[in-house]
Order: structure tokens, then sequence, then C-alpha cells
């Protein structure tokens, strides 16, 4: 047996288990436990009709007394859902050992086993390694791999005064988004799916349903994909009919659907002249996860390269950012040296080429020395790299604006990300996916894309077909009008003067 | 190509004046006459090449550019304000609320043929100390087109201390309205001649904003922002000109401090106009050029509510910024002369009050020889546009 890749997976808390632990932690009431029961039955997979969901993850054991009760309810439960097609994955809590509860597992019919635990991996039934996003082993991740503590994507609320949201340092909304760290996933465990876990916030009333589908899209969009949850108030809402809630499910499964149309994009590379390099472990991955966040709420696209690997692929770059802490091997050192030589830019904290070359000063705002080597610089801090946020700003600003493959105009809560089936804008497809992180449409947003462009196929959740939006040359790129936009839209491009 | 209705000589004579006025201004009581000024007025509907042939027979009817910048250093005021990616609509800045990249390149080339010896492009974008170059490519401006249009072409940002060792003190003839002097970013005094290259738009809190109030935009807000230090100015610029606005705060105490009056109002309508009429009269502005081809009607930027594009297809210049401001007032269907109370000074005091007690020039529009077009056949009414 084996994982199959394109399970779209789905919390399905219910029975013993699930009522035992909603007890425990004080957060029961009638409507949860109702639904903890209803969702243990058979008939409650009637939700899945029509949806692309494929892959439910049950609750299997706790290492407590339910147990034993859990795994009896679920059999009818997995029973029919197989007949259905629908395969299941066993939960297993963070701490407990997976090898004793195996045989029981894959009696009953569970297809996988989400857990810690590294000893399952070895077990005959396959594991999807879970790790907390700041200890993931990248290197013992299995073909899906799962992290926790992620955050649920949106509007900053702590940057919010009532319906207002508050500027960053940048002059726009803070947001929270997990697009960095799927980017970062994809490039440490090339071929590999990271779900992300992570949970609806509680709420008074039922969550719009632009909510849903960000979550959905935030994943999506990058390469990952959500463990989609339902919050508490949803899921008893659905099975009384409830028409808000029927809409917000409606939303949230087109929006899967959409990407389970589009699987040709998860294989697209992420594009940018700007490549990110640090082993993003240990010291350098508190820096580099915010340098990555913050680059990426900037709009600026970069590739990430592991500093590990002894031959970084250089090609299409025009600058490289060095953020790991410790310098370049003797290989990776001619390596960059060689780029530099040929015209790139390489940032650093700290200096390692020549020393007989004398630095020069830009800009005073930049606090960078630049040695000039061949046709190309080295900037180096005048300071160690400490603050994330000014790493991010003077790194845009020494590649310069000139070089950007992608720019929002009146952006406000909306972001986007260029990939394609080339690292190069300018080869072969090319899809930029522009995210809406306020429940609020965006509205009067411009896309301007590096490029000559007629036009671009342009999509939305919900719409079956594509249609053309018309570019507008903006020298050196094309700009392209959006529609109000609700959560997402996709433009493709293909020709030969991207 | 001199047209004309005013002689070269004149034209220097009070070019001279308006110079000199900055480096030996006597002290002159308020409300004091002022000369007669000159403001040309042009029309063009739309940008492309017809901006540069306009402001040039403009440039030629105030008497040409060379007496004034002949082998000078030449510093231009942009009105860049807001963000770089803020747009009315799907409207690019420039046809809204940004002077239009062709109206800069065509006055740095006629500042470059008539023999201006440096053009330095400035301006204070809102909260950061980036490259302008950066702040324009943002905008996807070109500034390589405004380096070609001339032999030397810099750029600067003056929103913190920039290539300056130290801020510049400015004080302000008779003591100022709002505050005694300011501290600017080095580049507006390291110039022989200062340019203010403004919109031409109406403005919420002053009512309209042309050349004078674009000077507004020359305090650095390392010192006159939301976020500098009680103390010091800051390194980077921090946050909006809250101290100028609202007077919720004052400015780094490095700086010039306030006169006894600038701490009593916390009205932004009594308090910007006089920090405007301080700064033109303390950093005099030697050529006023105001974009007017397309603009924005009831705000001045796209932030504001209820604004609107309008295509006024002018180009005003002038050498005294209170008659230039006043010409382009008239212009927008405003009687120059209005106070708080009418329009467009509904809720403010009109800066071209102000600046005439000063003593920085005249909004008699009696006392104003108006060039090119004249006002009756060119006005475009921004209320009711």
């Amino acid at each position: 047996m084996m994982v199959d890749r394109n399970w779209v997976p789905m919390k399905w808390p219910c029975g013993p288990l699930g009522i035992a632990r909603r007890n425990k932690s004080g957060s029961i009431d009638n409507d949860v436990k109702g639904t903890l029961e209803a969702w243990v039955r058979p008939s409650a997979l009637e939700l899945l009709k029509d949806t692309p969901i494929n892959c439910l993850i049950v609750d299997w054991a706790d290492g407590g007394p339910e147990d034993s009760a859990q795994q009896q309810a679920l059999k009818p439960l997995l029973e029919a859902g197989r007949r259905l097609g629908i395969s299941f994955v066993g939960k297993f809590p963070p701490k407990e050992s997976v090898s004793a509860a195996v045989p029981a597992a894959r009696a009953a019919g569970l297809s996988a086993v989400i857990c810690e635990d590294a000893s399952a991996q070895s077990s005959d039934l396959p594991a999807i390694r879970q790790f907390p996003r700041d200890k993931a082993e990248w290197k013992n991740a299995s073909t899906i791999f799962c992290t926790t503590e992620n955050v649920w994507p949106g509007l900053n609320l702590q940057t919010m005064n009532g319906d207002t949201a508050l500027a960053g340092p940048t002059g726009i909304p803070w947001v929270n988004s997990n697009a960095w760290f799927s980017l970062l996933a994809r490039e440490l465990t090339p071929g590999n799916i990271l779900w992300l876990d992570f949970d609806p916030p509680a709420a008074l009333n039922l969550l719009h349903p632009a909510a849903y589908a960000l979550a959905v899209a935030d994943s999506y969009a990058y390469g990952s994909r959500w463990i989609i949850s339902l919050d508490d108030k949803l899921r008893a809402a659905l099975p009384k009919g409830n028409s808000q809630a029927k809409a917000v499910w409606e939303r949230l499964c087109e929006a899967v659907a959409f990407f389970e149309n589009h699987k040709e994009w998860q294989a697209f590379k992420s594009q940018g002249i700007l490549a990110i390099i640090s082993d993003f472990r240990g010291d350098n991955a508190y820096l580099g996860g915010e340098v990555l966040n913050l680059l990426n709420r900037r709009q600026v696209q970069f590739r990430i390269m592991e500093r590990v690997k002894s031959q970084p692929a250089l090609e299409g770059l025009k600058a490289i950012l060095w953020l790991d802490n410790e310098k370049p091997s003797a290989e990776q050192h001619a390596a960059l040296l060689a780029f530099v030589e040929r015209g790139g830019l390489v940032i650093a904290a700290a200096y390692w080429g020549d020393p007989a070359v004398t630095p020069t000063k830009k800009d005073p705002s930049l606090r960078y020395r630049l040695y000039n080597v061949g046709k190309g610089q080295i900037a180096v801090a005048e300071e160690a790299f400490q603050d994330p946020y000014q790493v991010a700003v003077d790194t845009h600003l020494l590649v310069s604006r000139r070089n950007d493959l992608v720019r929002l105009y009146n952006p406000e809560t909306t972001n986007c990300h260029s990939s394609g089936e080339s690292v190069s804008p300018h080869k072969g497809k090319r899809l930029v996916q522009v995210l809406n992180f306020s429940s609020e449409p965006a509205s009067y947003v411009t896309l301007w894309v590096s490029g000559k462009v007629q036009s671009a196929r342009f999509r939305q959740f919900g719409a079956a077909e594509a249609h053309t939006l018309a570019g507008r040359p903006a020298s050196p790129g094309t700009e392209f009008d959006l529609p109000p936009l609700s959560v997402y839209c996709a433009l493709e491009f293909e020709g030969t003067n991207l | 190509m001199m047209t004309t209705t005013c002689s070269r000589r004149k034209f220097l004579g009070a070019m001279g004046a308006a110079a000199g006025a900055y480096l030996v201004r006597p002290v002159m009581p308020l409300a004091r006459a002022v000369p007669a000024s000159r403001v040309a007025v042009g029309t063009c509907r739309e940008y492309g090449p017809q901006v540069t042939a306009t402001l040039a027979r403009m440039f030629d009817q105030l008497g040409g550019l060379e007496g004034l910048v002949r082998g000078k250093t030449v510093a231009i005021k942009l009105n860049l304000t807001g963000d770089a990616t803020g747009r009315l609509g799907y409207l690019p800045a420039e046809i809204t609320h940004w002077v239009h990249p062709q109206v800069i390149g065509a006055t740095v080339q006629l500042l470059g043929q008539a023999g201006a010896r440096r053009i330095r492009l400035l301006e204070s974008p809102m909260s950061t100390s980036e490259p302008l170059e950066e702040f324009m490519l943002q905008a996807n401006w070109e500034p390589r087109d405004f380096s070609s249009a001339a032999p030397q072409v810099e750029f600067e940002n003056t929103n913190y201390l920039g290539y300056g060792r130290k801020y510049s003190r400015f004080w302000v003839p008779e003591g100022g309205l709002m505050f005694k002097g300011y501290d600017l970013n080095h580049s507006y005094e390291d110039c022989d001649v200062f340019v203010s290259l403004a919109k031409l738009k109406e403005h919420v809190t002053a009512g309209v904003t042309l050349s004078m109030k674009n000077c507004f935009g020359v305090t650095p807000c390392t010192i006159y922002g939301d976020g500098s230090p009680v103390d010091e100015a800051s390194l980077t610029p921090r946050g909006g000109r809250g101290p100028f606005h609202e007077g919720n705060r004052l400015p780094s105490k490095s700086a010039p401090p306030p006169v006894n009056n600038a701490l009593t109002s916390k009205d932004p309508g009594y308090r910007v106009p006089r920090v405007v009429a301080d700064l033109v009269s303390a950093r005099p502005v030697h050529l006023a050029v105001i974009d007017g081809i397309h603009s924005m009607a009831g705000g001045e930027g796209p932030w504001c509510d209820n604004v609107r594009h309008v295509q006024p297809g002018l180009l005003v210049a002038g050498t005294n910024c209170v008659a230039t401001d006043a010409v382009c007032t008239a212009l927008m269907g405003f009687d120059p002369m209005a106070d708080r109370g009418t329009p467009p000074f509904e809720t403010c005091d009109s800066t071209l009050r102000l600046a005439e007690q000063l003593g920085v020039g005249t909004r008699d529009l009696s006392q104003i020889e108006v060039l090119g077009t004249p006002i009756a056949s060119a006005r475009f009414n921004f209320r009711h546009a």
C-alpha cells in the first residue's frame, strides 16, 4: 500500500475519542456533541457527494480507554467510505507510539496513519509524518508529510482596528499566510507533498465563505494542500440545512475543485531572478523564514536554494541573497564569484571576496558596502543580518524594482505569486495567481507583469471557463486591470514575449 | 522663440529679485505690497510631444529660462504624494495625483537646453528612505527617461538626511507663522534655483494644492513625522506629518521651535496653510510649474473621499509661486482672494493670503500679468467637473 498523491484530505472529527477529547478540554456543548456523534455514522458521508474530497483524517488512537470504542465505532464509517472510494487516514497523538496500533489500523481498513513517531515509517502501513512547523525534519519527510502550527490565512487580527486593516511597516496591511513555508517545503523536499494542518479560528458566528476559500487558495497556490477543517458552528449548521452554512461549504468545495482541475499547476516552478540560499535550519530557521515571508509580502518573486547543495543552479539568476550563517564552501565560493564576475549581485552579511577590492557605497539609505568584482557586485551589510524586515527591504532595493516580475497596484490586502513551466518567466507557460486576504472583495487592483503580452487567460473560482483579459502596455511590462477580486484569480500567459 | 509681452530684461530682473530675496531678505512687515508677477497659461489637451512644445512656449513667454539657470544647479521638488502603488480606480498615479513624467521630462529637457549645469529631482516619498529612483520604478516609471533628458540629472529622496552630513536650517523671515524655521535635507540649500513642479488639485485640508502646497513635502519625516524621536532626527522616516497636521506632538527638538500660537490650535485647516506659507517664505520658489493636463477633483489623492478624474488640459508656469497659484486657483473656478469659509477654503485658511502677508507674492489677479491663454477661456471648474 502506498499513499495516494491525489488525496484531498479533510479532518473528520467524530466518535467517542472526539467526544472525550472535547470533554477534557471543556469545549463541548450539545451541538458539538451531536455533530461528533452524527459524523461517525455512514450517512454523514453524504456531505462529500460530488465534492473532490476523497480522504478523511480520523482520530484513531489517543492512548486512552476510549481508543477501542473509537475504533469499533469507526468500522461502519470506514466500510461505507471505502465503497464510495474514500480513503481514511488515522491520526495519532504526537507522543504516541504507532507500531502497536498499526495492525488494528490496517485490519480496519485505514490507508495510512498520520503521526510524529518516526518508527511508523518502517511499518507496513504507509505513514504521513507530522512535524511542528519549526521542527520539520526535512530529510525525513514522507512522500506526503504534514506540519502543525501553521497560521489561518487572512488579515492579521492583531493589526485590525474594527473593520479597518492597519498598515504594517511596509505600508500595506499585515496578513497571515503559509505561502513562504509551502515554498520552502517544495524546495527542501522536492517531489513530496506538504499537507498543512490548521483549524479555523473560534468565532461567534459562521465564518465568511471567503475565509475557507482563502485557506484552500493560500495552500494550493503555493504547492501544498490544506487538511480541510471545519469549525464547530459550520459542522453543526450543515446537517440542519442552514443556507449560509451550505454556501460556505459550496465555496470551499468549489475552491478545491478549481485547483484539482488544474493539477498541472502544482508542478510549476517558482519564478524569480533572486535566489535565497540558506539551510533554513537551526540558527538559520527564524531569519530565513521571516525573510521569505516578508519578501513574499512585498511581491518579490524568489527561488529558494538549499545551502547544502554544493553546486546551486544559478542559471537565469541576477541576484543571490546568502542568508546562511555559514560561509560558502570552497566550491560554492568559486561558483558565487564566477556568478558575480559574469554580472551577478551577491548580497551577504560578510565579505569573502578578494581583500584587495575597495568597497563603495551606492545610496545612503542602504547600509551596505558594495564590492565591484568583474561585471558584478557583492553587497555586504555594514551590520550583521538581524532584522528580517530590513533584510527584505534592502534586498528588494539592492536587486532593484527594475527586476520585478510582478507588481500590484492598489494592492491593499492582496498578494501574488508567479510560477511557470520554467524558472524563467520568459520561457513556456507562465501563471500569476493573485490572492485576496480580506473577506471584502478587493477592487481596482491592477496586476503588472514583466514582459509584453497581449492578453491573459483569466480564471476565478466558480467559473468553468477562462475568459480573455486584455493587457495594456506599461513598459517594460503589461498591466491587467482585475475585476473585483473575492478571494483568488489566476492569469495564464503563453507566448514568446513574456 | 521669444514671444511676447514680457522682455527678457524684465524677466531676469524679477528672477534676480526672487533669488536675492532668499539670500538677504530684509525683515518686512506683514501685508506689505508685493511686486507684480507674470504667469503663463498653456492649453495642452493630452500628454505627448506637445507638452515640451507648450512648456517651451510658456517659458519663453516668461522671458526664457537661460538667465535663471545657465551654469546653475537646479533643484526640482516633484509632487509624488502618497505611496507609489495607490491609484484612483485603475488610473496610474500620474493621470490623477502625481505630476506626469512627461511634464517632468520636458521641464528637465528645457532646463538642460537653457544651460542648467546640474538638475536634481527631489521628493520625500511617504515613509521611506529608499532611493527616489526605486520609488519611481515602483510606479512603473523609468528614471532613465529623466537622466537622459539633460546632461547631469540626479535624484534624491529628501525625506531623511540623504546624502547630506547635516540638515540645512531655513529660518522664516518675520519669525514664522507656525515654526521659526525648518530643518530640511541639504538639497534645498545646495542649489541655485528651486523649482516647484506640482499638480493642479484640490486639497482636503488646504483647499488647493499647487506649487506652494507641494513644498509641504520638502520637510523630512525623520524630524516632522509621526514617528520621529523626541530629541533628534531618526535615521529613516516614520509615518506622515502629524506634527504639522494636528499638532498632536512636536517635531524633534533638534529642529527650530514652534511659535507660540502653533501650540494652541489643533486645527489642520489652520496649521497646514501656515506651515506652507512659512516654507515658501523660508525656501523661496524661483519657478513654479503646474501640471493640469489630467488631474483629480475633490481631493489630493485617491485616499480622499468623493474624488474623481478630471482633464483640465492645462499647464501653468510662473516665477512667483503665490501669483502662479493664484492664477491656478482662478483657473480651477475659485476666487484666489477668497478666505476661510469660501470655496475652496471652506474649512481652512488661505495659503495664498498667508503667503501674500509674508511678502512672498501677490494673489491679486489685477496685479498679475497672465500670458498665453487667458483665464476666462481656460477656466476649468473643479467643483462642476
